[in-house]
């Protein structure tokens, strides 16, 4: 069973096609174009160069953050879309989970974080089980002091990961230690998509695309604004 | 690609708060149409959040286009052509339909077509009309423009004159907001200016007598103020004296342009173009000049994705399909080529 795998919910694009043999072709840009302009030709790309015909897929797999809303909807749309027109199913993976697999050989615990932007970070704690990664913690969306009080609760040396451990590191490790992932692992790539994709294809872990759901973790900001305004008029 | 009367297009637009999808045949023949509306959602905040649209869009598209399928009863396969709004409009919401667009070109094997929002509300009167002729004059209105545009062909357009400040929609919407008469603020004011007296209040007509480019600040801060003096007035006759001078402008100007380019016929095109008095005042108006007039029934007056498809087969036929690696473009603006 051949698997498309969309991945843009970072300022990263990647797309990727996995089969039984593992991963058959990836594209993967981190800087110039946008999401919305590299995502198509980058599908027709990667099925060009592998010899794959569109009709030939079985599953769409996308990253359904959480990451930046308006790159993440792209390849979500994108990857709806053509689940639909090939009345195929889809997988949707997190972000995080991607993030965290690539380093499954570690053997420590791990923190998935990922820049959320206005001084926020989305991040999820794992942990190393036979054949992948395990997550511990719930998703969830928070402050730099927030994660730093989640590391130390852990009281473990842990690995950080992704984008904002990037972006943050100098605050992160100057309230606690902690090691750091190599920097080409910091955004998740449609490789590891396909593989857990695959992986949960087997199992038939798959929804329609019309049920396939985004992780925001956040409201919009009209909700927030809308809610503080109700509660203080009350 | 050989563009015929044969040449079906699937439309989609997402641009502001109105998902759709539709099936065109020939630039004119619209086999189906689906349109959900988020105006609910948008409501209680009193005007379109960005974030909110997007959201919903992601939800709603898939299942537009598949109702738009299954209504036009073909089979997929049949479709030759996808076509899209890129632009104007709310970034986040137009990149969930130019995604999907270009996904399904891809699983198609069909054409991809970008397809200027504003270039699809005149071609919107085609789709009743498709003998209207040329030099054409199109009155477009709504929240976000107003501008008065001559077709000169499919194609090739002139801007004569369009809005310094606030669009006419928008002034609705800010007036009913201040009235207290609830969103969205075209109809609302319609349906309150029903029971008022449009001569209650003498309400300025700004630049009427000056080129064909709009203002409407002043009016509403001129609405603001005379509310402010006279607390006990009638919010009905308010709603009727401010529409009447949105009104007067609107239809005068619009007169004055096709007199000016000696045009054939004159056409209204947005979302106000719903307005009962517009309508009325347009169509005497157009009878008082000799024009044919053309109003387009309310369905294709507001956001749908008809107008698109129809729109995306003239351009598939005159420029050819749009390169995948095109983006949305938040502040497009309509192609003008005398
Ligand atoms: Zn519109």
């Amino acid at each position: 069973m051949l698997i498309l795998g969309i991945e843009t919910a970072t300022q990263q694009v990647s797309v990727a096609i996995g089969g039984h043999e593992g991963v058959l072709s990836v594209f993967e840009l981190s800087r110039g174009r946008r999401h919305a302009e590299t995502l198509a030709p980058a599908i027709e790309f990667v099925c060009r160069q592998a010899g794959i015909e569109m009709t030939e897929f079985g599953v769409v797999a996308v990253d359904i953050g959480p990451g930046l809303f308006t790159g993440m909807r792209v390849g979500l749309s994108a990857g709806k879309a053509i689940a639909q027109a090939l009345r195929v199913p889809m997988i949707g993976i997190s972000s995080l989970d991607l993030l965290a697999f690539p380093l499954r050989h570690a053997d420590r615990t791990v923190a998935a974080v990922i820049d959320a932007r206005k001084g926020e970070l989305f991040y999820a704690f794992y942990r190393t089980v036979p054949g992948g990664m395990q997550r511990i913690t719930d998703a969830r969306v928070g402050s730099i002091d927030d994660l730093v009080g989640d590391l130390m609760a852990r009281g473990q040396t842990i690995v950080c990961v992704g984008d904002g451990a990037l972006r943050y590191r100098d605050e992160i490790s100057s309230g606690f230690r902690c090691d750091f992932a190599e920097q080409f692992l910091s955004h998740p790539s449609a490789a590891p998509l396909v593989q857990l994709a695959h992986a949960k294809a087997l199992r038939e872990e798959w929804v329609n695309p019309w049920e396939i759901q985004p992780m925001y973790l956040r409201a919009p900001d009209a909700q927030i604004n809308w809610s503080t305004r109700a509660g203080g008029a009350q | 690609m050989n563009v015929t009367e044969q040449t079906l297009v699937l439309g989609i637009e997402t641009s502001c708060d109105e998902t759709a999808a539709a099936l065109v045949m020939g630039g004119y023949d619209v086999i189906s149409s689906a349109v959900s509306s988020q105006v609910d959602l948008h409501a209680q905040f009193g005007g379109v959040v960005p974030e909110i649209a997007s959201r919903a869009h992601l939800e709603l598209l898939n299942p537009m286009i598949a109702r738009a399928v299954v209504e036009a009863g073909v089979s997929e396969q049949r479709i030759d052509a996808v076509a899209c709004t890129i632009g104007p409009g709310l970034v986040g919401a137009l990149l969930v339909g130019v995604s999907a667009a270009k996904a399904l070109s891809l699983v198609w094997d069909v054409p991809f077509v970008g397809v200027n929002h504003m270039e699809a509300h005149l071609y919107a009167a085609f789709l009743e009309d498709p003998t209207l002729e040329f030099p054409l004059v199109v009155l477009l209105v709504s929240g976000g423009h107003t501008m008065l545009v001559e077709m000169r062909d499919h194609g090739h357009y002139r801007l004569l004159g369009q809005t310094i400040d606030d669009a006419a929609g928008e002034a609705f919407d800010k007036v009913a907001r201040f009235l207290g008469l609830g969103y969205p603020g075209g109809p609302a004011v319609d349906n309150e200016a029903l029971h008022g007296d449009p001569e209650a209040i003498n309400f300025p007509r700004a630049m009427m007598h000056d080129g064909l480019d709009f203002s409407f600040s002043g009016l509403k801060t001129s609405v603001i103020n005379h509310v402010r003096k006279h607390p006990d007035v009638s919010a009905a006759d308010v709603a009727a004296s401010f529409q009447a001078a949105v009104v007067d402008v609107l239809v005068a100007k619009a007169r004055r342009a096709a007199e000016l380019v000696g045009a054939r016929g004159l056409a209204l095109g947005g979302g106000v173009a719903a307005n009962s008095l517009l309508r009325e005042r347009f169509l005497t108006a157009c009878a008082d000049g000799g024009f044919h007039g053309f109003l387009p029934s309310r369905e294709w007056c507001t956001d749908n994705a008809a107008m698109i498809a129809a729109t995306g087969w003239h351009r598939l036929r005159s420029d050819g399909p749009t390169p995948l690696d095109t983006g949305a473009s938040p502040n497009l603006r309509l192609p003008l080529r005398p």
